[in-house]
């Protein structure tokens, strides 16, 4: 029998020695660097006035890079890296976040050439993982690992390739499809849907691909398979259940749902700007912001936990960057029809919503410690014994 | 002082739904008949938050052992492959901790074999899922 045990009375924070906490710093610090810098270089390409410096320059052009390759990689990989339980797994998130460094560095080549390594040792992970657990779910995060390994090696042997951003996006993609597959096993009629589920993710894939060699047509597929996508989830998925619930789970349900609105507009813009229509920023951030950071904050109480060892206390306050979050990319899409500055100011509401997420995360934690701190100080008992 | 009922803005576990609490228990327990109540009470307030249901609801506890000197809870999650898996089992462990006599050390063990699948889960929670 496969067991593993924890002792009531020792919490990770406890256990944490001098050298891992400085370890932690220096990996806070570097996935921190590549968020402003690519915050940053966002605003500097929606018109912001910034200072006219080479790193500003360089992080703008490095946007996409950063904000997916990098965050959402570095970010990934390290939920991977807790799942499976290995040391060596953290090298992929470890060299994910590095590479951030040498972007904002200017070292472009050397970068890429490290997000290639980072992706191979989290192929690896999820190999590990499907063989621990053999479900199709797992086996859709393999292809999605894939799609990260795709993106990179492209962007190391032909840096700057259109295709390799439909490839970083169907990295995120096919990991959160994977884990919404994982769900529908709680669901009735889960084959039919499951099934279909993983039809549209092979279609995701294949006009990724077909993006290389033909970006019209592989940009029209890649669209279309997201608005797809947005059909099965809002058919489908678990969260239209638990947003009746109360608490996490509704929040959790709130954030998805209005993610899968912003991929079904960011899947037709994408469509559409393969046919030749304006709407670029509307295809990249419908899906960058508006599905894949909302499901980011409505995971961060439940993950941050997991990949940080620090506990926060859940409120009605986590809504708020979320609220904003989704009002300022509305303003941003869709009020630029009526007036261009509003493309600036929504993304500077935007970054806006970023930092108060990060804001809510850190007040959070410290809510929760000072809880716990009450809560121990009025505990009726000595800690316990540790089971023998 | 007075055990402390679960409080209910744990990021963890907030989303408990009351599901009306059984005769049968869906999961072996061995031990004090008086445990058994609050025990079950503790362990229906530790939540999935992705499906809004108690670990006792999806069928996630494969049994209780309590003697004299241990509480044994052997736990499973849906996939083997979850990254949350060790805050569920803390969120266990402090919930037990709350309502065990003080005396008792808590062990909880992650169990995989067999594994998971949804037949384990309550009516109530098909019920749930099903609306």
């Amino acid at each position: 029998m496969m067991v593993a045990s924890l002792a009531r009375g020792r919490s990770r924070r406890q256990l944490a020695m001098p050298a891992t906490i400085v370890m932690r710093a220096v990996f806070a610090a570097l996935v921190a660097l590549s968020l402003v810098a690519a915050i940053v270089g966002g605003l500097w390409r929606t018109g912001m006035h910034l200072p006219d410096a080479a790193v500003v320059a360089r992080s703008a052009g490095q946007h996409a890079a950063l904000m997916l390759s990098v965050l959402l990689g570095t970010t990934i990989s390290l939920e991977r890296a807790v799942a499976l339980g290995r040391r060596w797994a953290y090298a992929a998130p470890v060299l994910a976040a590095v590479s951030g460094l040498l972007i904002v560095c200017g070292l472009r080549p050397e970068a890429a050439a490290l997000g290639v390594v980072a992706a191979v040792v989290f192929v690896a992970v999820n190999v590990f993982l499907l063989h621990r657990a053999q479900d199709s779910a797992t086996a859709m995060m393999v292809l999605g690992a894939l799609c990260w390994l795709a993106g990179n090696a492209l962007e190391a042997l032909e840096p700057g390739q259109p295709a390799v951003i439909a490839w970083w996006f169907a990295f995120p993609v096919l990991t959160i499809t994977a884990e919404r597959l994982e769900l529908t096993r709680f669901l009735p009629r889960r084959s039919s849907a499951g099934t279909l589920l993983r039809t549209i993710a092979a279609g995701i894939v294949a006009a990724a691909a077909t993006s290389v060699i033909d970006p019209a047509m592989g940009g029209v597929a890649f669209g279309a398979a997201l608005v797809l996508l947005a059909l099965w989830l809002a058919a489908f998925d678990i969260a239209r259940r638990t947003v009746f619930a109360g608490g996490v789970a509704r929040f959790m349900a709130a954030a998805l749902l209005t993610g899968y609105l912003w991929l079904a507009v960011g899947g037709l813009a994408w469509l559409g700007t393969a046919l030749g229509c304006p709407g670029r920023d509307v295809a990249l951030h419908a899906l960058g912001l508006g599905f894949i950071f909302s499901m980011v904050i409505g995971h961060a109480p439940v993950i941050v936990p997991a990949l940080a060892g620090v506990r926060l206390r859940f409120g009605a306050w986590f809504y708020a960057p979320l609220l904003l979050l989704h009002a300022s990319l509305a303003c941003r899409l869709f009020g630029a029809i009526a007036n261009p500055e509003w493309r600036t100011l929504g993304a500077q509401v935007n970054a806006a919503a970023i930092g108060l997420f990060v804001a809510t995360v850190a007040g959070s934690a410290l809510a929760w410690r000072r809880r716990d701190v009450r809560r121990d100080r009025g505990r009726a008992h000595a800690p316990r014994a540790r089971p023998t | 002082m007075p055990e402390r009922a679960p409080r209910a803005d744990d990021a963890s576990r907030t989303t408990g739904r009351a599901m009306p609490e059984q005769d049968a228990l869906p999961f072996p327990y061995r031990g004090a008949i008086e445990c058994r109540g609050a025990l079950v009470t503790a362990l229906r307030s530790v939540v999935d938050p992705e499906v809004a249901l108690s670990i006792v609801d999806m069928g996630l506890v494969y049994g209780v052992a309590i003697d004299a000197e241990t509480a044994v809870v052997e736990l499973t999650m849906t996939t083997s492959a979850c990254p949350v898996a060790h805050v569920i089992v803390e969120d266990v462990q402090a919930a037990l901790d709350r309502v065990l006599p003080e005396h008792l050390a808590i062990d909880v063990k992650l169990v995989w074999d067999p594994p998971w699948t949804p037949e384990r889960m309550s009516d109530g929670a098909r019920a749930f899922l099903r609306r």
